[in-house]
């Protein structure tokens, strides 16, 4: 083990390492992004009102009985475990060999979906319920207030607990290559397996994702702090009286 | 003269706690009308069951010869109809001043972006918030939220406003600027239901007042009438209460 040795195998494989890296981002922020849309979905689905009787009813307390089925079964298993199952199982069923980075993005995607459900359903819980009486009075729907009202507010609160899970999928898309999808912990076995060492490029696997798990927590916090917008106000009207003679004179030339 | 609202016979039942007993009584147009009575009284659940906040338990609400508490009716485009001003504000955290005036008006009754600011800004102006359509809720003054709302529920155009305690959160010294924009809204023709301790208000601005009691209405009448010469005994001794508490 040595500096120069880490350096050499950095050096001979680095477009292993980054192709890797690629994917592994790749697999885990789309996965994100998905799993957000179905945790909004499913929260929105979640909190419409149910009617007293009807048909609706019935089919709202279906969905919700099979919505919550969900979220316990890809909370109760493993990633790994599903990965098999939905891979080999897709497989079996249809006879036909899922590519392998949508079938990890498609883990990924639901496996996120599950908790983020439960994150999104925490979000609309903690909105003031001033906020949906005032949607109501104003005359929207369901449908409007979510959109117009609700999940803008909720999807800022909930953006750290997503950055989290994005972290989390950075490092748990590793659990991928058991179905052989060329992330960076299976591009690092490939390496090690064709170097015959362990500790060097396993150690620089975990450097790259370091770099990838810190980077995402500092982007999102700007991302964050962008929309919250800034602290302080454009007063209307005082935007004319900045006007200065000279810009008037300027746009008089300007117009000829 | 014509009524906007004509409610009969409303029950509202929380549990067994029966909260409105049989209530009849009807807004015409133009009117100012003021709700006082001691909390718990059920004047905002009132309020809350003429824009179906909450759901009757019994009665009819009718309005335009229509009874609204019908299955088939759509309480989507009634509402509409009513603009509503809560105790806490309740602007839309999520949006600006001017936003919050246009998001009702674009989204439910589906106007165009332009003529909406339009409206919202006749309004704004109106309540005296014109200059402040870039600002967020949390950046202003409760006063200052408080008129925003008022701006924002007319800015849907309804034909009654209702308002629940409108300055009960705001500072002593706020509660002037809003109840100043009630005034005017009052004098220019506007037809309103008020939910109010400002007893002052509602005897220089409403064209009658209502006294709730325990879920009834317990008496009514113009203002010079239930202030100067209460019929019931109950009446007396809640002015007599709020009265010398101020
Ligand atoms: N959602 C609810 N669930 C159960 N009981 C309720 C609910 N809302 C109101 N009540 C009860 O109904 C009664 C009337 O309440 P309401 O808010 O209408 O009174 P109020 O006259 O507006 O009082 P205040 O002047 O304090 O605002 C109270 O006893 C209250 O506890
Ligand atoms: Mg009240």
């Amino acid at each position: 083990m040595s500096l120069k040795l880490m350096a050499d195998i950095f050096i001979n494989n680095w477009p292993m390492f980054m192709r890797g890296a690629g994917m592994t981002l790749l697999i885990s922020m789309i996965g994100t992004i998905i799993g957000l849309v179905i945790g909004i979905l499913v929260g929105i689905i979640r909190t419409i009102p149910v009617p007293e009787k009807g048909a609706k009813r019935t089919l709202l307390v279906i969905v919700n009985k099979l919505l919550s089925i969900y979220v316990e079964f890809f909370r109760g298993t493993p990633m790994i475990v599903q990965s098999m199952v939905i891979f080999y199982g897709t497989a079996q069923a249809f006879g036909i060999q899922m590519n392998r980075i949508m079938a990890g993005i498609l883990i990924v995607s639901i496996n996120t979906g599950a908790y983020m459900s439960e994150i999104v359903r925490g979000g609309i819980v903690s909105i003031d319920h001033g906020q949906f009486e005032a949607s109501d009075a104003i005359g929207m729907n369901h449908m409007q207030t979510m959109i117009n009202v609700v999940m803008p507010q909720v999807v800022r609160n909930i953006l750290p607990a997503t950055g989290n899970e994005f972290v989390i999928n950075v490092k748990d898309t590793s659990v991928l290559n058991i179905i052989s999808v060329t992330e960076l912990f299976f591009q690092t076995k490939s390496i090690a397996g064709a170097t015959f060492k362990f500790f060097e490029p396993y150690f620089i696997a975990s450097i790259i994702y370091l770099i990838m798990t810190i980077t995402i927590t500092r982007v999102l916090r700007c991302i964050e702090r962008r929309m919250d917008g800034p602290a302080s106000f454009i007063m209307a009207g005082n935007q004319m009286q900045v006007e200065r003679p000279e810009d008037i004179v300027y746009k008089k030339n300007k117009d000829r | 003269m014509e009524k906007v609202i004509d409610v009969q016979h409303l029950r509202k039942s929380f549990g067994n706690n029966e909260v409105l007993k049989d209530i009849d009584f009807s807004v015409s147009k133009g009117e100012v009308v003021c709700i006082i009575g001691s909390s718990g009284s059920g004047k905002s659940t009132l309020l809350r069951c003429i824009n179906l906040l909450e759901t009757p338990t019994s009665g009819e609400i009718i309005y335009n010869g229509k009874n609204i508490l019908d299955d088939k009716h759509n309480i989507y485009s009634y509402r509409t109809k009513l603009g509503m001003v809560f105790q806490q504000f309740n602007l839309f955290n999520n949006h600006n001043v001017l936003s919050n005036c246009t998001v009702g008006q674009i989204k439910v009754l589906k106007r165009e972006k332009e003529e909406a600011e339009e409206i919202a800004l006749k309004y704004l102006e109106n309540v005296g918030m014109a200059q402040y359509i870039n600002a967020m809720p949390r950046q202003l003054s409760g006063g200052q939220k408080q008129r925003v709302a008022i701006a924002r529920a007319l800015s849907m155009e309804p034909d009654v406003m209702l308002f629940d305690e409108p300055t009960s959160a705001l500072d002593p010294e706020t509660v002037g600027e809003v109840l100043k924009v009630m005034k005017d809204l009052a004098k220019s023709g506007l037809t309103m239901l008020v939910v109010t301790h400002e007893m002052g208000f509602a005897r220089e601005v409403s064209d009658r007042v209502i006294f709730m009691d325990k879920g009834v209405i317990a008496e009514e009448g113009k203002p010079e009438e239930i202030f100067n010469n209460p019929k019931e005994k109950r009446t007396k001794e809640f002015l007599h209460r709020i009265l010398s508490n101020n």
